[in-house]
């Protein structure tokens, strides 16, 4: 073995390590989470998948089979996938430092890093499972396919970094309160007439409307419903607010993530 | 060279606030070998935590010019669930290291075996010990953070260890935290010695180990 070439660090050769931290901290996270076994790792997808299929299918056998002039399934189906991965991001980063105290006796490996990991392996999981689920709908016939893809993307890309950015928030917040970290479940709940599943911005009066549209989540979900319906279902999202909250949030998330590990007592 | 300037660290304790280190000042220049001297408390392993980039001061810094292991120690590092195998994989991968090159030198260093492959919370602390030696020699750092766990292991991996960290590696600089004296009058060539928060430097090993004693 040879000895280590005298460290010279630039901002690519610092990028080209994050890379590989995170890509080994991806794979680690699918070994612990899910074991070595048999098809474990396919429980990514297989979790959302069976809670999302689940849902839609109880949801379109006790429901009228349109709600509001919009087909039962697919407004399940484009609201709660969403909602799956903003919970599966929050609920995977709280107490993820000090659960993974031993990652941090590495130097490499920063809290950011932790959390990019976890987020990612939420966010491909949930979009793949939802993609199943979709295509498993328009098959059965329960479900069009997208009117304007484009609209679903974007929603969806808003969607991703939304998550992300509320797992950096909780993971740090958690850290430095316990109170948050008691709370976060009980949250989690409370907003979710705030996210948008359940509701469209057009069902409610138009005076309180605005009150709903200060969720991104909200905005997010009426983009994707935009590319799933179309012209048929009327949509309300606001890009600029939506763009500018956020950006902020993933900022407030990346800064006290900076910080956080003077707040974290690591046992190994 | 690793220069700790003024560290403070202070502890959440039921009784308040409590300052384990209190401006603590060193340099440890390349391959010289320090062991650090202190009754239980006095914040060793902390400072080696510190110096580790495990823990984080309250106040001062830590320059480092060189590559500096994680503090060798009974836990830490390794994730308890995952196997000994598992664990390598992560950290050839963390350190840019050949995995199957590493996986050899693991092998006949730490002669784990079969024992590999089962999750590392089942190993006894002399095997957490050879197998975290083993990674830490194969990654080559020029400093190795050592915090007792060394004098663990059997005679025949003492040996080992000596051959490869104090004869193959001569260059390299360590940092030992250790409550036996003979072992550090043997591979020490610096002591210092913590008490109450502060650090005194030592001239010779012998008269920090004089200092410890009448502490």
């Amino acid at each position: 073995m040879t000895p280590q070439p005298q460290r010279r660090d630039t901002l690519l050769s610092c990028f080209v390590i994050q890379y590989k931290v995170i890509h080994a901290l991806i794979l680690r996270e699918l070994h612990t989470r899910y074991g070595r076994e048999n098809l474990g790792f396919l429980w990514v997808i297989g979790e959302p998948i069976l809670f999302c299929a689940g849902v839609a299918i109880v949801w379109t056998a006790i429901r009228p089979a349109r709600e509001h002039g919009l087909a039962m399934t697919a407004m399940v189906v484009t609201g709660y996938i969403p909602l799956t991965m903003w919970r599966h991001c929050m609920g995977r980063a709280v107490k993820a430092y000090e659960s993974n105290g031993s990652l941090f006796f590495h130097r490499q490996v920063t809290p950011f890093d932790v959390i990019t990991a976890r987020s990612f392996l939420e966010i491909i999981g949930t979009i793949m499972a939802g993609g199943i689920v979709m295509m498993g709908a328009i098959g059965l016939g329960y479900m069009n396919p997208p009117k304007d893809y484009g609209l679903l993307l974007l929603g969806i890309s808003y969607q991703c970094v939304f998550s992300f950015a509320t797992a950096l928030l909780a993971a740090s917040l958690s850290e430095m309160s316990d109170l948050v970290e008691k709370t976060v479940t009980v949250f989690g709940y409370l907003s979710l007439p705030m996210s948008g599943a359940f509701v469209m911005v057009a069902w409610l009066p138009l005076r309180y409307q605005w009150i709903l549209m200060l969720s991104p989540m909200a905005n997010n979900v009426e983009m994707i419903r935009g590319g799933e319906f179309g012209i048929e279902a009327s949509v309300r999202y606001d890009l600029f607010y939506d763009t500018w909250s956020t950006a902020l949030m993933l900022l407030i998330g990346i800064f006290l993530t900076a910080g956080v590990r003077k707040h974290l007592e690591i046992t190994g | 060279m690793i220069r700790c300037v003024d560290i403070v660290k202070d502890f959440h304790t039921s009784s308040g606030m409590k300052r384990v280190l209190n401006g603590v000042n060193c340099t440890i220049q390349r391959s010289e070998k320090w062991g650090i001297l202190g009754h239980n408390g006095a914040g060793k392993s902390t400072l080696l935590r510190i110096i580790g980039g495990v823990d984080v001061p309250t106040s001062g810094r830590v320059e480092v010019d060189m590559s500096v292991s994680w503090p060798l120690a009974f836990s830490g590092a390794f994730q308890g669930s995952l196997s000994g195998l598992d664990n390598l994989r992560f950290i050839a991968r963390i350190y840019n290291r050949n995995y199957d090159e590493m996986r050899r030198f693991v092998d006949d260093f730490a002669e784990l075996g079969q024992h590999l492959r089962e999750p590392v919370k089942n190993y006894s602390s002399g095997m957490k010990a050879r197998l975290a030696f083993a990674l830490s020699i194969a990654i080559e750092f020029d400093c190795y953070l050592i915090d007792e766990v060394i004098m663990v292991g059997d005679a025949r991996f003492t040996e080992r260890c000596r051959r490869e960290l104090f004869e193959k590696r001569q260059d390299r600089a360590l940092v030992i935290v250790s409550h036996s004296m003979d072992y550090i009058k043997d591979v020490c060539d610096h002591s210092m010695v913590l008490q109450g928060g502060k650090m005194t430097i030592c001239t010779s090993v012998q008269e920090g180990v004089d200092m410890y004693n009448n502490l």
